[in-house]
């Protein structure tokens, strides 16, 4: 049931998508102006400011209605607005003894897009258009098993309507009613005679046969990747929000990536550095429920803003990438020794983070899911493929690819030709 | 001239017994069940088509369904606040101390793993004991109590506190004694604290005795010099060194540090300089040091007083009563070798015995004091402070507490009712004691006749400190919190005496900060960081010797005299000693400890009675029968004969440290507890005493590691004398006289253009005394197999020390034909099976020993590598041979190919299995693992990875610093374990590292070079100082 409700999700999701996008279209210019306000208030004032609730800074929606130019003026640099002598500047300044930052950078137009977008509150519509663009990534298993259903659900049917056409039919025999045969007769001995044509039935089945035979030997190589793994977190942490719109640096909360061979998941202090103000509160002044469950989970009280030692209770992600125990990865050697390779090898753009290579566009799932096979074959073809000469003036490889070119001339230096491809540097 | 020598692995071998032929053939214990498959229905029987259809379908359909698993959910769980210092994935290390040597404490994410030497340690620097390496696994024993025990039932600190402040003031209010029963308390602060508890309750008096006691030299060098302590000896500056019976390479005073002194002047560097010190001991039972003696005379225990008094007759010119040797010319001959020779080497030389007599112990300082060895190889200046047990202080306990004075007893790190001199009636007497409080980890024998169980945390949860020397000084730190609700013993007795600081951290600070930190100017941060700290040495003083030895020597005679009852062939002198392994019986629950098989009988699991092999023959007996063994005081056990070539005729060797019955599920009851056969004399622990055994008529195979694989009589052992070597470095190394090489590989060289991984091993700095063992299995994962499956010939450990005896003397007119032939020939006359002469027996009193640690060779051109079906272990190009073990089927072809038989078949999944349940069957042990390394699932061979887990990290870190490898960044951890520094490893790619040195050496040869495997691991030869003179010793 649950997978004919997912088509009609799909199918209504894909329509909403269609609205929407001519909706945008004519919406223009202002929706334009609000996902940028939204963009830049992420990325500037988010860490103290919320739009409805107090927190280092003023709730911003009901200050929106001041006057435009005023907030414009104070938004950007309000310590010469207050030096200017500006009441109502000064009044402002008191809500709190921390000084707020100036943004000369920020353009008026760019102050007013946050401004309107502060007014407007969150576009619930993109959040939207997002979900139904994730939710495209639906497993071909799911759809398979949707086929499935109906092939099974057109048999029963058929077989049901056979059964009940039969019991008509013994009905009336008992009232002694002749049954008039009808003209299908000659449609069912044609199907008949078509099941006697051996050549038919031949070819039928070498077709039956290559099809599963081909379905099979996919499914087979298939067995135990995970790829688009994507488990349910204990908390709806969205990497698009904190590394795609905020543009927090994966080292920040993975620190570990580039010194250990653990990227580390973050504790939660990590965590609390910003969510300490940040807590997306609810129109009715809740806390954000994903992030109470920060604060559940270290005993803190966000109002006396107090820990509880004794109500610790650690969070159980869900590991989304699992190498078996057998296989040893270190993310400082990739990250860190081989990162200009692997950027060469995968492509990447100098903006993007190494990361992406393996882990994908980090920066736009919503929910993590993986990206990457993790197959051996997957491994060893970038060990095999992956142009290392950048070493050449490195202290620790110079003499080992010194050697090597030496034997191999002007072929590309790879991982593989200095043993990389060796069984045991990764399992022991 | 290159050596004849005949050697072999255990008289299996020698005698060539039916059952070893027989196992020689195969290379598994067990038969391969061809014979059964093809007798029985095998192959003749019809498999029906609709069968075979069955089992096809329910084949694929099971693996369809095993297929269709989801993705396994993995729980990923961090650190709600994590520890600025810990990064998940990098270890951290912190110094500490375990039973008083200093050493580093890697732990990942907040759980000990491993223990390494501490490179700051002085005089400890070079590596670390075998019980050091296991320690980490008493720390996840699931046989320790979880909290307190109040009349055996669990209870809270709270009550338990109640209850003993209550106790204490009745004793007090009574005026009845209290005692502190505790084994030598060597840390400053706790000493502090008893004094503190002392302070409050002046009846309590801290009565300190050690299960093996040192008291002899103690109250010798009191009686003689006015200082009674254990003086600090430096083997390192002895050019002679004579032990009457001290093991000082195993277990006598410290070990590990006379190791790295010991070989200081017998490995390769002093070689290359010429010098080799020269080592004569006079033993009954074989020990560890009597294996690495260049030459070993064997004197019954009661001759070696009187060989006492003969030297020190011959030194001086004296002429003491008693120096009789009966018929033991042997010993005769070579006293007076010995006594010339120490004369020559005045000032350079070190007499030690390992008798607990004070009369024996003040006839050996008489001896030093005319050899000179006071102020230059015996230090009594800076004394050793590892033993301040008193055995006197000790049998006056037992008479107050039958006089009914004591009204409070505590025991501190010490289990008197198993391993005090009569622990039955110690028991027994314990009952009179109103209050008995025990400080241990666990119900044990004594902690079961007490009171209170107040549980002590492992040293690996303490805070404390050690002064093993004057003026050395080391820090215990905690590296874990308290797994369980555990209490130091010393933060309880300052709650008990309401000090005013309870806190034993502040506590040990506080102390440190008043009483050490001025004296050696460091700050408390610095000495966490450094482990020790050392204050200026005094400089060690010449001393004389005014006593009389007229006394000495009648006490001396009269000791003797004590063993006239054993002159039967049924009456034995018997010895009781501490086993490498097992020690004193502290760590009896310690798998890795009950699995290191012992250096000199290789037997795991189990203590035996240890026999001549003439002695035996003359019970009409056979190794493994059992024995009934009787002592004087009428206690008596049942066990196994080993047969011990090298032990004297008329003498018997049984083991400490055994039979314990309340410690855990892997120590209860095995073997036997030889600690009642230690008697008083004088005042002191007699570790000799005489017993008549009788056979039971039953028999019970020891778990013996030395047969297990066997060389089929190769050349496997090159060794030469000190006098050839400085003649001709190359001496007994066959390196004159190379086979002619044919290679297959001529077109597939590997090329190694990176690094050249390679170890060097010097067998003569290898003491064999197994640590390295130990190290090995606790980082590599190595399971733990039991007794039975040794047995079966099942044992996992990667790297293992094969002993090879051989004799003394050459074998008759059979050596005269190896003599005859030139050089080449000779090297082909190894032994073989057959060939090898019946000597006499008593021939069989005179043998020598090497120990060779063995692992996997890293063969350029290995042998597993081209029988491997499925490519499960492939060379690479930094000298590895690897092992893939998610590759292997088990088809075990690799360890039938491999000439130096290293490679392990998993029979179990030992840490999933109910019938492994004394290791690591449970998830709380398993913590130890290191998680850098894969454990290995059932059904795949495994065998030494030369750490590779340590050459990657090494090579990581200097990529990630962006600089070259430097030779010792990388340490194996064998290597790291290693006091003697046996063991060197390195690349060879790199012509100024350590190893490539070594190997240049011309002393260095490869096991097995003649097949052409090209081992990436070289030894160097054995060298013994030994001459025409010594000998003539035993001619």
């Amino acid at each position: 049931m649950r997978n004919i409700s997912l088509i009609f999700k799909k199918a209504w999701k894909s329509a909403f998508v269609i609205a929407t996008l001519s909706f945008l279209m004519v919406a223009g210019a202002q929706a334009q102006d609000v996902a940028e306000g939204r963009t830049l208030f992420k990325g500037k004032c988010a860490s103290c400011h919320a739009l409805d609730h107090d927190a280092t800074g003023p709730a911003l929606t009901p200050k929106m209605s001041l006057d435009e130019t005023y907030l414009v003026a104070w938004i950007k640099n309000n310590v010469a607005l207050r030096a200017s002598g500006n009441a109502q500047a000064i009044e402002a300044a008191k809500f709190s003894a921390s000084e707020m930052t100036a943004f000369p950078t920020l353009t008026d137009e760019q102050i007013k897009s946050i401004i309107a977008y502060a007014k407007e509150g969150e576009p619930k519509k993109a959040a939207e258009v997002g979900a139904a663009v994730v939710d495209e990534g639906t497993s071909s298993l799911s759809i398979a098993g949707v086929i499935a259903i109906i092939i099974l659900s057109i048999v029963v049917l058929v077989v049901l309507g056979r059964a009940v056409k039969m019991l008509e039919r013994l009905i009336l025999q008992k009232q002694g009613i002749e049954i008039v045969e009808e003209d299908n007769v000659s449609l069912v001995s044609g199907v008949k005679g078509l099941f006697k044509n051996k050549k038919f039935v031949f070819f039928s089945v070498l077709c039956m046969v290559v099809v599963l035979g081909s379905f099979g030997w996919m499914g087979m190589w298939d067995t135990g990747v995970h790829t688009g793994y994507q488990p349910v977190q204990p908390i709806k942490f969205s990497h698009e929000l904190h590394a795609g719109i905020n543009q927090i640096d994966c080292q920040y909360c993975h620190s570990g990536a580039f010194k250990s061979k653990n990227s580390t998941i973050p504790s939660l202090n990590v965590c609390m550095n910003c969510h300490k103000n940040v807590q997306a509160r609810t129109e009715d002044g809740q806390v954000s429920p994903e992030i109470q469950k920060i604060y559940n989970a270290l005993g803190y009280d966000v109002d006396k803003q107090t820990y509880d030692k004794t109500k610790e209770k650690p969070v159980e992600w869900v590991r989304v990438h699992n190498l078996p125990d057998f296989a040893y990865f270190n993310h400082s050697q990739h990250v860190v020794v081989g990162e200009a390779a692997i950027r060469k090898e995968k492509g990447l753009k100098p903006e993007e983070p190494v990361c992406f290579a393996c882990h994908g566009p980090v920066n736009t799932m919503e929910e993590v899911y993986q990206y990457s096979p993790l197959t051996m074959k997957w491994c060893i073809n970038c060990h095999r493929d992956a142009d290392i000469s950048d070493k050449k003036n490195d202290a620790f490889y110079a003499n080992v690819i010194a050697a090597h070119e030496k034997i191999k001339k002007g072929e590309k230096v790879t991982p593989a030709m200095l043993g990389g491809l060796e069984c045991g540097k990764c399992h022991y | 001239m290159e050596s004849n020598k005949k050697y072999w692995k255990g008289l299996e071998e020698y005698n060539s017994t039916p059952d070893f032929v027989e196992n020689n053939k195969n290379e598994f214990a067990e038969p391969l069940p061809i014979e059964d498959v093809l007798s029985e229905a095998g192959l003749s029987t019809v498999t029906p088509r609709r069968d075979f259809l069955k089992a096809l379908g329910f084949g694929l359909g099971a693996v369809t369904l095993a297929a269709c698993q989801k993705a396994p959910v993995h729980k990923s769980i961090p650190y709600l606040v994590r520890p600025e210092e810990v990064v998940p994935g990098i270890p951290n290390f912190y110094t500490s101390t375990f039973n008083g040597n200093s050493v580093l404490v890697k732990t990942v994410v907040g759980r000990p793993i491993k223990i390494e030497a501490n490179p700051n340690a002085g005089v400890f620097n070079n590596g670390t004991d075998a019980q050091a390496q296991a320690s980490v696994l008493d720390l996840y024993d699931v046989s320790k109590l979880k909290s307190p025990l109040l009349k055996k039932e669990e209870t809270t600190w709270t009550e338990l506190d109640a209850f003993v402040k209550g106790e204490l003031n009745k004793v007090q209010a009574s005026g009845k004694k209290i005692r502190i029963v505790s084994s030598s308390l060597n840390s400053p602060s706790a000493k502090a604290v008893v004094a503190d508890f002392t302070a409050k309750y002046p009846t309590t008096k801290n009565v300190q005795y050690d299960a093996v006691s040192y008291t002899g030299i103690i109250k010798a060098n009191g009686n003689s010099f006015g200082k009674a302590v254990v003086p600090k000896y430096n083997f390192d500056k002895a050019d002679l060194i004579v032990s009457f019976a001290a093991d000082f390479l195993g277990t006598w005073i410290s070990g590990e540090e006379f190791t790295s002194q010991y070989v200081s002047n017998r490995n390769y560097k002093s070689l290359e300089k010429g010098k080799m010190s020269r080592h004569f001991q006079f033993e009954a039972g074989m020990s560890l040091t009597g294996t690495n003696a260049d030459t070993r005379i064997t004197v019954k225990l009661s001759e070696e007083g009187p060989a006492l008094i003969t030297l020190y007759n011959e030194l001086t010119g004296n002429n003491l009563p008693g120096g009789t040797l009966g018929n033991n010319t042997t010993a005769a001959k070579a006293l007076k070798l010995v006594a010339k020779e120490l004369l020559q080497n005045k000032g350079k030389a070190l007499v030690v015995a390992g008798s607990n007599d004070v009369a024996t112990q003040t006839l050996v300082n008489a001896i030093n004091v005319a050899i000179g060895s006071y102020g230059t190889t015996i230090d009594l200046d800076n004394p050793n402070k590892r033993y301040e047990g008193n055995d006197q202080e000790f049998a006056e306990l037992i008479n107050e507490i039958n006089r009914n004075e004591v009204g409070a007893i505590f025991f501190l790190n010490s289990n008197p009712v198993y391993d005090s001199v009569n622990g039955k009636a110690f028991a027994e007497a314990l009952a009179k004691v109103p209050t008995k409080i025990s400080f241990s980890d666990r119900v044990d024998e004594t902690s079961d006749n007490c009171d209170a169980v107040a549980i002590t945390p492992n040293y690996l949860e303490s805070w404390g400190d050690a002064n093993t020397y004057e003026g050395y000084y080391s820090i215990v730190q905690p590296t874990i919190n308290p797994v369980f609700n555990s209490r130091q013993a010393e933060q309880s007795l300052l709650i008990w005496s309401d000090n005013a600081v309870q806190d034993y951290y502040q506590y040990v600070r506080n102390n440190w900060e008043k009483n050490i930190l001025p004296t050696v100017g460091k700050t408390w941060n610095e000495v966490l960081q450094l482990g020790v700290v050392t204050a200026t040495a005094k400089t060690a003083g010449a001393y004389t010797f005014g006593l009389s030895l007229g006394d000495v020597a009648s006490a001396i005679v009269n000791g003797s005299k004590a063993f006239a009852k054993a002159n039967g062939k049924d009456a034995l002198e018997l010895q009781v000693y501490e086993s490498i392994p097992m020690r004193d019986g502290k760590h009896a629950n310690n798998a890795f400890l009950q699995e290191l098989p012992d250096p000199v009988s290789k037997v795991t699991w189990d203590n035996y009675i240890a026999l001549a092999p003439k002695q035996v023959s003359n019970l009409g007996l056979k190794e493994f029968d059992i024995l009934t063994v009787k002592g004087e005081n009428g206690y008596s056990i049942e066990l196994p004969i080993l047969v011990q070539p090298g032990q004297a005729m008329g003498t018997a060797s049984i083991a400490l440290g055994y039979g314990r019955t309340k410690v855990g599920k892997a120590g209860d009851n095995v073997g036997k507890n030889a600690f009642p056969f230690v008697t008083v004399s004088n005042g002191t622990l007699k570790y000799a005493t005489t017993v008549t055994v009788s056979a039971t008529g039953g028999r019970e195979e020891l778990a013996q590691t030395q047969t297990h694989y066997s060389f089929e009589g190769r050349n496997i052992i090159r060794e030469t004398t000190l006098k050839d070597y400085l003649k001709d470095p190359a001496a007994g190394s066959g390196n004159h006289h190379k086979h002619k090489v044919y290679d297959l590989w001529t077109t597939d060289k590997h090329e190694m253009v990176g690094n050249n991984w390679v170890m060097a091993i010097d067998l003569n700095a290898c003491t064999g005394c197994g640590s390295c063992i130990v190290a090995c299995n606790v980082e590599n994962n190595i399971p733990v197999v039991g007794k039975d499956e040794v047995r079966k010939r099942r044992e996992m450990h990667w790297l293992r020390i094969d002993r090879y005896y051989s004799y003394n003397q050459e074998p008759g007119a059979h050596a005269e034909a190896g003599h005859g032939g030139h050089e080449a020939s000779s090297i082909n006359a190894v032994t073989k099976e057959k060939e090898i002469a019946h000597l006499e027996e008593n021939q069989m009193n005179n043998v020598s020993v090497v120990h060779q640690p063995m692992m996997c060779q890293h063969c350029d051109h290995a042998p597993c590598e081209t029988v491997c079906p499925v490519l499960a272990t492939v060379h690479s190009s930094d000298g590895l041979n690897h092992m893939a073990y998610n590759r292997c089927v088990g088809t075990r072809y690799c360890a039938n190919n491999c000439p130096y038989k290293v490679r392990r078949f998993n029979w179990f999944n030992y840490w999933n299995d109910s019938r492994f349940d004394n290791y690591l069957n449970n998830e709380f042990t398993q913590l130890v693992l290191n998680p850098d390394v894969t454990t290995r699932s059932r059904g795949v061979m495994e065998k030494c990875s030369m750490c590779i887990q340590r050459i990657q990290a090494g090579k990581l870190t200097a990529k990630l610093e962006k600089r070259p490898l430097k030779d010792g960044d990388i340490k194996m951890a064998c290597q790291q374990a290693c006091s003697a520094n046996a063991i060197i490893f390195g690349d060879k790619n790199d012509p100024n590292s350590e190893v490539s040195k070594a190997l240049r050496s011309e002393r260095t040869y490869y096991v097995l070079e003649e097949i052409n495997v090209e081992p990436g691991i070289g030894y160097m030869t054995k060298i013994r100082n030994i001459d025409s003179e010594t000998k003539e010793v035993h001619a």
